[in-house]
C-alpha cells in the first residue's frame, strides 16, 4: 500500500484548531526532535522513535509503538524517506490511517501561516505566524502597496501574498539585525526592489544598500495611508526599532513579547546592552499607553496567544503579565536578572547575523539547515 | 591521518538521501568482522546527526569524520 502525504498547513490546522484525534510519530533522531519538533495548542500526542529503530529492529520497535491500530498516525521525518519507510512498516503491521508530512519538517518550519490582526481606516493588518520558529512577522496593505515587518526568508510567500490582495511590496522594516533566523528582507529587495529599512546601529556593516531609520521617523504610502512611526528602542540589540503603526499597533521585534521580553545577552555585551534595554524599558516602554496592541516578534508558548490564535496583546496587559520584570526598579537588579537568566544561545546564531548583513553568502541549502529550530531570544521562561 | 586508519570496506552514499544511507551502513556494518573498519561516503547532511545516533543506538563506534566540501566520510569501527 502506497503511503499518503498531508501538508504543514493541514497539521497547523489540526494542531491549533483541535477536534483531531491523531498520534504525531516523530522518526527523526532523538537529537534533531530535542532541538525543534512540532508545537500547537491541540498537539496532545507526540511521540519520537528515531527511523533508525525501524531499521535495526523492526519487530521491537513496532511492539514499543504501543498506539491502537485504529488511531490516525501522521508522521514526520526530516525530508520524507524515513517517514515513508517508517509508514510502509505500519501499514504492513495493522495501522489503516498512516500518513507522512510532505517534504518532511522543514516544510513546517519555514511555513507562514496569515492571520488577520485588523482592517480598518482602509487598511489591513496582518499578522503572518512562523510557528516551527515560533516567531511572528507582519504585513500592512494600503491601497496598491504593502509592506512587511521582519521577513523570514521564505520571501516568495510574502510576494504571493501581496499579489493574492492586489498589492506589491514598497518596504520591508527590520526591528533589528535578526541572530535566530534568516531575513527574507534581501531576497525581497532584490525580486521586487523594495526598500529594506533597519537602524545604523545594527546594519552600519551590512553590504546591501538599506535605509537608516531615525528614532521618531514616520513613514507612510504613496497614497497617505496609517502612519509608521519608528521608535528606537535599543537593548535587545542596540539598533533595536519598534514600529507604531496607526497610533494602535506597536511591531515590537524582539524588545517586547507577550510573555518575558527579548534577551539582550546575545551580542556579548549582556551588561552593556542590558541597561540599554533597562533604560528603554523605563522610558519608551513606560511612557506607552495601556492600549497599545502590542504584536511581538516571538513567543514562547501557544498561550500566549489569544483565542483568536493572534499573538497580540496589550500594552497594560503585557506589563502586569510580566510585572516581575516591568517591576525592577534599580539598573543593578535588572541587570542581575538578566545574568541569573542567562543561557547559551545557539553557535550558528553568530553565522546567521553575517548572512543578514549580507557579510556572509552561504547557498540554500545551507540556509535551510542554520534556519531551522526554535528561537531562543527570551530572556526568561526558559526550561519550562 | 586517515592513513592510519585501515578501512576494508568503502560505502558509496553519495546522492542518496535518508533513510538510504543508514539502511546501507546497517547492513554494510554485519559484511565486516568486528574490531573492522567501515569508511561511509555521505553527501546528506542529515547524516551528520543520524550516523552518531544509528552508532550510539547499536553501540559501534564512529573513529575519524572527515569532511570535504558536502561529502563527509564516517570511518566506523564494528563493536559489535
Amino acid at each position: 500500500m502506497e503511503v499518503q502525504s498531508y501538508r504543514a498547513e493541514e497539521l497547523f490546522d489540526w494542531v491549533t484548531q483541535g477536534g483531531h484525534d491523531f498520534t504525531l510519530l516523530d522518526v527523526r533522531n532523538n537529537e534533531e526532535f530535542g532541538r525543534f519538533k512540532v508545537e500547537g495548542p491541540h498537539l496532545s500526542k507526540m511521540i519520537n522513535i528515531p527511523y533508525i529503530e525501524f531499521i535495526e529492529e523492526e519487530e521491537a520497535s513496532v511492539d514499543r509503538f504501543q498506539v491502537p491500530k485504529e488511531e490516525s498516525i501522521r508522521i514526520v521525518c526530516a525530508k520524507e524517506g524515513s517517514a515513508k519507510y517508517v509508514g510502509e512498516i505500519l501499514l504492513n503491521n495493522g495501522w489503516k490511517d498512516v500518513k507522512i508530512l510532505e517534504q518532511g519538517i522543514k516544510s513546517w518550519g519555514n511555513m507562514l501561516t496569515p492571520k488577520l490582526v485588523a482592517s480598518q481606516n482602509g487598511y489591513a493588518l496582518y499578522q503572518f505566524i512562523r510557528p516551527g520558529k515560533a516567531s511572528c512577522s507582519y504585513g500592512l496593505i494600503y491601497e496598491d502597496e504593502m509592506v512587511v515587518f521582519d521577513p523570514s526568508r521564505n520571501a516568495q510567500f510574502y510576494q504571493d501574498f501581496a499579489n493574492e490582495h492586489g498589492a506589491r511590496i514598497i518596504k520591508t522594516f527590520e526591528t533589528h539585525l535578526q541572530a535566530d533566523y534568516i531575513s527574507g528582507s534581501k531576497l525581497i529587495h532584490y525580486d521586487t526592489g523594495a526598500q529594506i529599512v533597519g537602524h545604523q546601529n545594527d546594519f552600519k556593516d551590512a553590504v546591501f544598500e538599506y535605509k537608516s531609520v531615525n528614532d521618531q521617523e514616520i513613514f507612510q504610502f504613496s497614497k497617505g495611508g496609517p502612519e509608521i512611526k519608528a521608535i528606537h528602542t535599543p537593548g535587545h540589540t542596540p539598533g533595536s526599532t519598534s514600529y507604531l503603526i496607526d497610533n494602535k499597533f506597536l511591531v515590537t521585534g524582539d524588545t517586547v513579547f507577550v510573555l518575558s521580553i527579548g534577551r539582550p545577552d546575545l551580542g556579548g555585551k549582556a551588561e552593556e546592552w542590558s541597561k540599554l534595554l533597562f533604560k528603554t524599558l523605563k522610558t519608551k516602554i513606560a511612557d506607552m499607553n495601556d492600549d497599545l496592541l502590542i504584536l511581538p516578534g516571538h513567543y514562547l508558548d501557544w498561550a500566549e496567544a489569544n483565542p483568536e490564535k493572534v499573538f497580540v496583546d496589550t500594552m497594560g496587559s503585557i506589563k502586569t503579565k510580566n510585572a516581575d520584570i516591568y517591576g525592577i526598579a534599580e539598573e543593578n537588579d535588572f541587570v542581575r536578572f538578566i545574568k541569573d537568566n542567562m543561557r547559551k544561545q545557539p553557535d550558528v546564531y553568530g553565522e546567521i547575523r553575517k548572512v543578514n548583513a549580507g557579510i556572509l553568502e552561504v547557498d540554500d541549502e545551507e540556509q535551510e539547515i542554520m534556519d531551522l529550530g526554535k528561537n531562543e531570544c527570551a530572556a526568561s521562561m526558559y526550561g519550562k | 591521518m586517515s592513513d592510519d586508519i585501515n578501512a576494508v570496506k568503502i560505502l558509496d552514499l553519495k546522492g542518496l538521501a535518508c533513510p538510504m544511507p543508514v539502511v546501507k551502513v546497517s547492513k554494510g556494518i554485519k559484511e565486516i568482522e568486528v574490531g573492522q573498519v567501515l569508511q561511509a561516503v555521505t553527501s546528506d547532511p542529515g547524516a551528520l546527526t543520524d550516523f552518531p545516533a544509528w552508532a550510539n543506538t547499536t553501540g559501534n563506534e564512529i573513529i575519524k569524520t572527515e569532511t570535504e566540501g558536502k561529502e563527509t566520510s564516517f570511518f566506523i569501527k564494528r563493536m559489535v
